[in-house]
């Protein structure tokens, strides 16, 4: 039997992934794809604790919110690569180091 | 478990009629190729390059963009039709608001020429350097 | 506490709704004046962005009765501390719009879209500062978010402002990502997203000996979150990239904006969740297993140190201000540390007080910058002989920035560092004093390059174009820092009444 146990390594481990990914990828399009993890790992949880520890639809429905709230950060992170693509012809972060110091 | 055997042997008695009909009309069809034949399409255009790695034209970019906003957002009226009759009058309007939003949304797109395959802004500069935007 | 319906709760919601149809207006305002001529274009869209803004203010000075609810089945709270907020982003609002108006980077750009955006952040970061439940806190941070990574991006064909905004998408994402893993856990360890559940659920002693480590987990999991929107150390990294990056008055926006509803979403979550009032409702004492007054002290004090030393090494105005805006972000946070009442009003009144003295001088920089073109400081040389009053005007502001005496900055300061004192923290009070020292050294170095730099060029000094509008703006602006001390009788209890009504929630 799957117990909450189970849901909660799955979605420890993929919010490590999910970090790992965003700490070590150099490209914006790869980094955009660990952050999805990360979410997605957050969903899991809800998920799960909505139906093993409050038992109500809260969690859910949170979850729901996540999916479209994701779904809009990735569409303008997208806009926003690719507008940047426009002007460098690169979606490498090494190449937008224009601002430091 | 048990009552899943049922869906796999329906599944494995429709492969393998499938495969023995192909084997079967491949062994007694005649077998006479020319170059014509062997052409995805007999009378369309000449497919250019392999199709495993087909260059999507960018602007299918801003389609795709512009659809998996909407259909995200439609994800939320779904729990909100499910519970519609308990909740009466207030949330449908709250949910027609919604839309309105959507639509208004959808409006901005269109009239910001989103939608359209060619841009206004680029359709003036095809007609003024039909040459040099072909190039480009 | 009263606990509301959606219909009945939507009388206390007015400012918001006449925001939400604002913005929709304005749309519909750009869409239909799509062939007009961009003056007149402009014109029909600032003109009902202004109407509505100054419309939602009005309403939310009206609502001044002792009421305090929670909306919406206990969504979004209404007290006096929200109010207040209300209050200062929409005041942020007016004056960013109509910083925009003028300013030479969005000259080639449509406002239209910029607007709306500027409308949408505005009713978001109202919902920020005022939501009791954690799918609200993370849906209004969210908003407010996305609309302003596409403020930061604005000027797509520009370099450095689409860098910032990718910077901003991303470290944002992340760091948004990562509250709401937290997030997801506190709902697990308390079964509720309601922050007053989570409450009464972390004061029970088989949750506090069951959570072991967790608690602690999740609170520095949503401190990320939290801790980007008020661009505290160690989520500051963003801060000065994209504030040199994005267009001025949108920078202007972004250091006090969402900052300020960082810390009031800081403040609801740990006064409302992880503490209980005392009986008179003047102070809070920490529920569950995490000491976190001494984290949010930690966290000060590394902010305002590195805020201050990062300043010392810039040579861009816009990086300096970025560091100056993290530096102050560690000031303001000492109030929320102290766990009283007075904390919370010297925060607000602090938060008050830098809108003004904060947005006047990105004004200067937006003035400079339609002159000169150049945000480096080395180019303010000789501003001083070429716009006498506006140098003047600098000096004001960045004393008062600096926490000089007669101005208003000083009184800030002054009142929070008192707030400290009085909680038994004076250690932490001199840290605050110490840091105010060295951030003198960056803001007399401006002024020594305004003043004296290039003076004694012989060439002779055209007068810097200055536009009325901006005129009118910097002097409105700057009179409330002069006058600080005579204002202070009503910031008081102005502030206060906001204090009062938080406790009873």
């Amino acid at each position: 039997m799957i117990s909450l146990e189970h849901y909660l390594i799955v979605a420890a481990a993929l919010f490590s992934l999910g970090l790992y990914g965003v700490l070590t990828r150099k490209n914006a399009i790869n980094v955009l794809m660990s952050i999805e993890l990360i979410f997605n790992s957050a969903n899991i949880n809800l998920i799960a604790f909505s139906r093993f520890v409050s038992g109500d639809t809260e969690g859910q429905v949170f979850a729901l919110f996540v999916i479209v709230i994701a779904a809009c950060e990735a569409a303008v992170a997208l806009a926003i690569i690719m507008s940047l693509y426009r002007i460098l012809k690169d979606v490498s972060l090494d190449e937008a180091s224009v601002l430091k110091g | 478990m048990i009552e899943y055997v049922g869906v796999l042997m329906f599944l494995a008695a429709g492969a393998l009629l499938a495969a023995a009909a192909t084997t079967v009309s491949g062994l007694v069809a005649p077998h006479n190729p020319t170059r014509e034949k062997l052409m995805p399409y007999e009378c369309g255009e000449n497919p250019v390059g392999s199709p495993w790695g087909v260059q999507f034209n960018i602007r299918f970019y801003v389609f795709v963009l512009v659809f998996l906003i909407f259909d995200v957002e439609a994800v939320m009226l779904v729990p909100w039709a499910v519970v519609l009759k308990e909740l009466g009058t207030p949330a449908l309007i709250a949910g027609f608001i919604f839309i309105g939003m959507l639509v208004l949304g959808l409006a901005d797109v269109w009239r910001k020429g989103d939608l359209e395959w060619v841009r206004e802004e680029e359709r003036a500069a095809l007609k003024t350097a039909p040459k040099n935007a072909k190039a480009a | 506490m009263e606990r509301l319906d959606t219909i009945s709760s939507l009388q206390y919601f007015v400012p918001e709704i006449v925001l939400v149809f604002t913005l929709m207006a304005v749309l519909v305002c750009d869409l239909v004046s799509k062939n007009r001529a961009p003056r007149e274009r402009r014109l029909l869209i600032v003109i009902p962005s202004l109407i509505g803004l100054v419309v939602a203010l009005s309403y939310s000075l009206q609502g001044s009765e002792a009421v305090s609810a929670g909306l919406f089945h206990n969504m979004v709270a209404f007290d006096g501390f929200g109010q207040m907020l209300r209050v200062i982003f929409i005041v942020t609002s007016i004056f960013v719009l109509l910083f925009t108006l003028h300013s030479n980077e969005l000259r080639l750009v449509h406002h239209g879209e910029l607007l709306v955006l500027l409308l949408t952040v505005t009713v978001a970061l109202i919902w920020m500062a005022n939501s009791i439940n954690l799918l609200m806190i993370y849906l209004a941070l969210e908003t407010v978010s996305v609309a302003s990574y596409v403020m930061v991006g604005y000027l797509k064909t520009d370099r450095l402002s689409n860098e910032a905004s990718l910077k901003y998408i991303l470290f944002g994402a992340v760091s948004t990502g990562t509250m709401l893993f937290g997030l997801s856990l506190l709902y697990g360890l308390t079964g509720s997203l309601d922050l007053f559940e989570i409450r009464s659920a972390l004061s029970s002693q088989e949750v506090v000996a069951s959570s072991g480590p967790a608690l602690m987990v999740i609170l520095v999991l949503v401190l990320a979150g939290i801790g980007f929107k008020m661009a505290t150390v160690p989520f500051h990294f963003w801060c000065p990239d994209v504030y040199t990056g994005a267009p001025t008055p949108v920078t202007a926006f972004l250091s006090v904006g969402p900052k300020v509803a960082g810390f009031a979403v800081l403040i609801r979550f740990f006064y409302g969740g992880l503490a209980s009032p005392s009986e008179d409702g003047a102070s809070w004492a920490m529920v569950g297993s995490v000491d976190w007054q001494t984290m949010l002290m930690g966290i000060s004090v590394i902010t305002m140190t590195l805020g201050n030393v990062g300043a010392l090494l810039q040579t861009n105005m816009k990086r300096l201000l970025a560091y100056s805006s993290i530096a102050h972000a560690g000031y303001i946070m000492m109030g929320a540390v102290v766990l009283s009442g007075e904390g919370i009003q010297a925060m607000l009144a602090y938060m008050i007080i830098y809108l003004f003295m904060n947005l006047g001088a990105f004004l200067v920089v937006i003035v400079v910058h339609n002159d000169v073109g150049s945000f480096d400081i080395k180019d303010y040389a000789g501003i001083w002989r070429r716009a006498p009053l506006l140098t003047i005007g600098m000096g004001i502001l960045l004393f008062s920035l600096m926490g000089i005496p007669p101005f208003a900055g000083f009184l800030a300061k002054w009142y929070i560092f008192s707030v400290v004192i009085d909680a038994g923290l004076g250690w932490f009070a001199v840290i605050g004093g110490l840091n105010s020292a060295i951030g003198a050294f960056y803001y007399l170095k401006i002024l020594k390059t305004m003043f004296i730099d290039g003076s004694d060029t012989p060439e002779p000094s055209t007068p810097l174009a200055l536009q009325p509008l901006y005129a009118g703006l910097l002097l409105v602006l700057i009179v409330p820092n002069i006058i600080g001390l005579l204002l202070w009788g009503y910031l008081d209890r102005v502030t206060e009444f906001s204090q009062k009504l938080l406790d009873a929630m």
